[in-house]
């Protein structure tokens, strides 16, 4: 048994694709004399349009003094205060009898990059970074010791100021 | 009795207190916490630091609460405007010299100047930052203590008790004025045995612990009310605990015992709490060495042993074990045709007082729980034990470090630490330290005093009182106990001069037994 199908009838310049097409290239062509919003990462890494906010948290960064060791005093507010517990610090003293971090270590596995550390240090030593390419070959990298983190160069990041609200 | 209460008035509540209380006290009583850091309960009035102004009706000025007698009918006001601000103005003269160095100083947390600086001072400092604040080398003080004068703010309760408590005043206020710091008599140190309370007596970080320095936070430690293990007068603690550590040990007040005080020796008493070396399973003899197995099958040998036993039983205990522990450890070898021996050894040290507290020292007797081993029935004849044991059916050793023993029966031991002599051993039980359980301890004037759990067991360890009454249990002696408080409540039940006392009875103060003082 068939089954009767209706074949409707349309005009030719309904059912021409032709018009659909040129169209579309025209829309694309067009696109050739806009500006450009493309980057060509990982070569070009920030534009006249677009950087990373200055706010941005990232992998973290301890800040030295002049002689290149650590502001870290080992207070352990920031274990304290890590919501992650990612901190790791046991303080120790050094040969002047001044306390400093012998073991200061970040998982940033663990860490949720919420800043509570840089906002809570009294030293401004520890602080989160405008950094976000951290990839590495093993899991057990992304552990920092307090020699890595002393050694990274990336800008740190600008916390929320509340009497400035929108960082101006 | 009225005749020697009076009545007054503080923030408008009404309180009762003895004639000649101080308005310090009386507050207290009110509720209200006056600030304050010369003044100390366990020392005498010194009235120096002026940080307890308070507002007293009728009075034209302000007073010091910690030097003024409270009063019939007096009416204080510690909030009034006027007495506000002049604590908020002697805590900005103190913070002029004081440095911000709050992250690195070990009294954070618990520092009183924080704490007050928060509750009324300043929010900001009014000098500039370049006027330069005092500043003096630290100084070694003695054996435990250092002295950072930076910090101090001459409150002179480390002088105070020097001079009055201890009696030994080897420190002072050298120099006047703003340069003003403790100091230490130039030929001697400050090595006086109950010396460190001066480091919990500072309220700020001036006088610090050189075994805590540096340690923890305060705002990490896990604190435990216990009971000083260091000698027979069984003086209360705080043991601050850090990540299952214990890391220091403070005094709790006690004015029935060791008021606010303890000494050096208890303090630094602790480490062995700690030990890494513990017995993590019960061990039983197979084939001439010691295997690790689970508490039903080391309890099975164990009751075997004991239900064949017959003639000569000796227990040699440890007068650190809890009063429960020495009691089911007892009643183990209750009725039968047994001849049970048992006994303590006492180390004996060095006896120090503390001049100005009567009846307080650190006793020669190093054992915290002598005096509750001999009212359950154990002798101090150790040596005509140790002879016994020799031809005892069973010897059973509670956590005695080193065994000093040899038998041709079968040795139990009970402990902690596995000493060199156990390993011939025919089961071998691990149990909870003090830190790690609860339960009571006698001291020597017959004060019964709870101790509670600190830190976890390692492995599969267990207060030794549960294992004994398990043992009790498995040998028909009736139900085994499942806490603490059901152990006391048995040997109170048992213990002539212990009846009538309950674990809830005691709190954590303690009480006296019905037992004539040690001579």
């Amino acid at each position: 048994m068939t089954v009767g199908v209706k074949v409707m009838k349309r005009p030719g310049a309904k059912v021409s694709y032709l018009r659909a097409t040129l169209k579309g290239m025209a829309l694309t062509f067009s696109h050739l004399f806009r500006p450009k919003v493309t980057m060509q990462y990982p070569e070009e890494k920030s534009s006249q349009d677009w950087t990373l906010s200055p706010r941005w948290r990232g992998t973290h960064r301890m800040l030295t003094d002049e002689q290149g060791r650590a502001k870290c005093v080992a207070c352990g507010l920031c274990p304290q205060i890590c919501p992650a517990n990612c901190i790791k610090l046991v303080p120790g003293e050094d040969e002047h009898g001044n306390r400093y971090p012998l073991i200061y270590e970040i998982d940033e596995f663990r860490c949720v990059f919420c800043g509570y550390c840089q906002e809570v240090c009294p030293e401004e030593a520890i602080h989160v970074g405008v950094h976000y390419e951290n990839s590495e070959f093993s899991r057990d990298r992304f552990v920092y010791d307090l020699e890595r983190l002393c050694a990274q160069t990336h800008p740190v990041s600008t916390l929320w100021d509340p009497s400035d609200p929108k960082g101006e | 009795m009225s005749d020697d209460l009076i009545t007054l008035t503080i923030d408008g509540v009404p309180v009762s207190v003895a004639k000649g209380t101080l308005v310090i006290e009386a507050a207290k009583q009110a509720g209200v916490l006056v600030p304050h850091y010369c003044y100390h309960p366990g020392l005498p009035v010194a009235g120096v630091c002026r940080m307890c102004l308070v507002e007293i009706e009728k009075q034209p000025k302000l007073a010091v609460a910690c030097a003024t007698q409270a009063a019939e009918g007096m009416v204080v006001n510690t909030q009034s405007a006027a007495a506000k601000s002049a604590r908020t103005s002697v805590l900005e003269f103190l913070l002029i010299n004081h440095p911000l160095d709050c992250p690195i100083c070990d009294q954070a947390g618990e520092c009183e100047l924080q704490d007050f600086t928060f509750q009324e001072g300043r929010a900001a400092t009014r000098y500039s930052p370049e006027y330069p604040k005092r500043f003096n080398p630290v100084e070694d003080f003695g054996p435990d203590v250092l002295y950072v004068p930076n910090r101090c703010i001459l409150c002179t309760r480390c002088v105070r008790f020097m001079e009055d408590v201890a009696q030994e005043p080897v420190l002072n206020v050298s120099e006047r004025g703003d340069r003003a710091y403790i100091g230490v008599h130039p030929e001697t140190r400050l090595d006086h045995p109950w010396a460190g309370n001066v480091v919990d007596l500072c309220p700020v970080g001036s006088l610090l612990s050189k075994d805590f320095l540096h340690k923890a936070r305060a705002w990490e430690l896990d604190k435990s009310a216990s009971v000083c293990t260091g000698c027979s007068q069984g003086c209360n603690v705080t043991l601050d605990t850090r990540e299952n550590v214990v890391v220091r040990v403070r005094p709790r007040p006690n004015l029935e015992v060791n008021r606010y005080f303890i000494c050096d020796h208890g303090r630094m008493n602790y480490r062995w709490m700690n030990r890494g070396d513990r017995i993590e399973a019960p061990l039983v003899q197979r084939g001439g060495e010691l295997h690790a197995t689970d508490w039903q099958d080391a309890f099975e040998r164990v009751t075997t042993v004991l239900r064949g036993a017959g003639g000569r039983v000796v227990t040699l205990v440890s007068p650190r074990a809890s009063t429960e522990a020495l009691f089911f450890a007892r009643e183990l070898f209750r009725g039968g045709a047994l001849d049970w021996t048992g006994a303590f050894q006492v180390v004996m040290g060095e006896e120090a007082p503390l001049a100005g507290v009567p009846d307080l020292a650190l006793r020669a007797e190093r054992a915290p729980n002598g005096r509750g081993a001999e009212l359950l029935g154990y002798g101090r004849e150790y040596a005509a034990a140790l002879a016994a044991a020799e031809s005892a059916a069973v010897v059973l050793v509670l956590d005695e470090p080193d065994i000093p023993v040899r038998t041709a029966g079968t040795l139990i031991y009970v402990g902690t630490v596995l000493p060199e002599r156990a390993r011939d051993a025919h089961v071998v039980l691990p149990i909870a330290n003090v830190a790690e359980e609860e339960g009571s301890f006698v001291n020597r004037d017959g004060r019964v005093q709870r101790y509670a759990q600190a830190k976890t067991a390692p492995g599969m360890a267990r207060p030794a009182w549960w294992v004994f009454s398990e043992l009790g249990a498995a040998l028909g002696q009736g139900e085994p106990v499942g806490s603490a408080a059901e152990a006391f409540e048995r040997v109170a039940q048992a213990i002539e001069p212990l009846r009538g006392l309950s674990y809830e009875q005691l709190g954590f103060g303690g009480r006296p037994a019905a037992v004539p003082a040690a001579v």
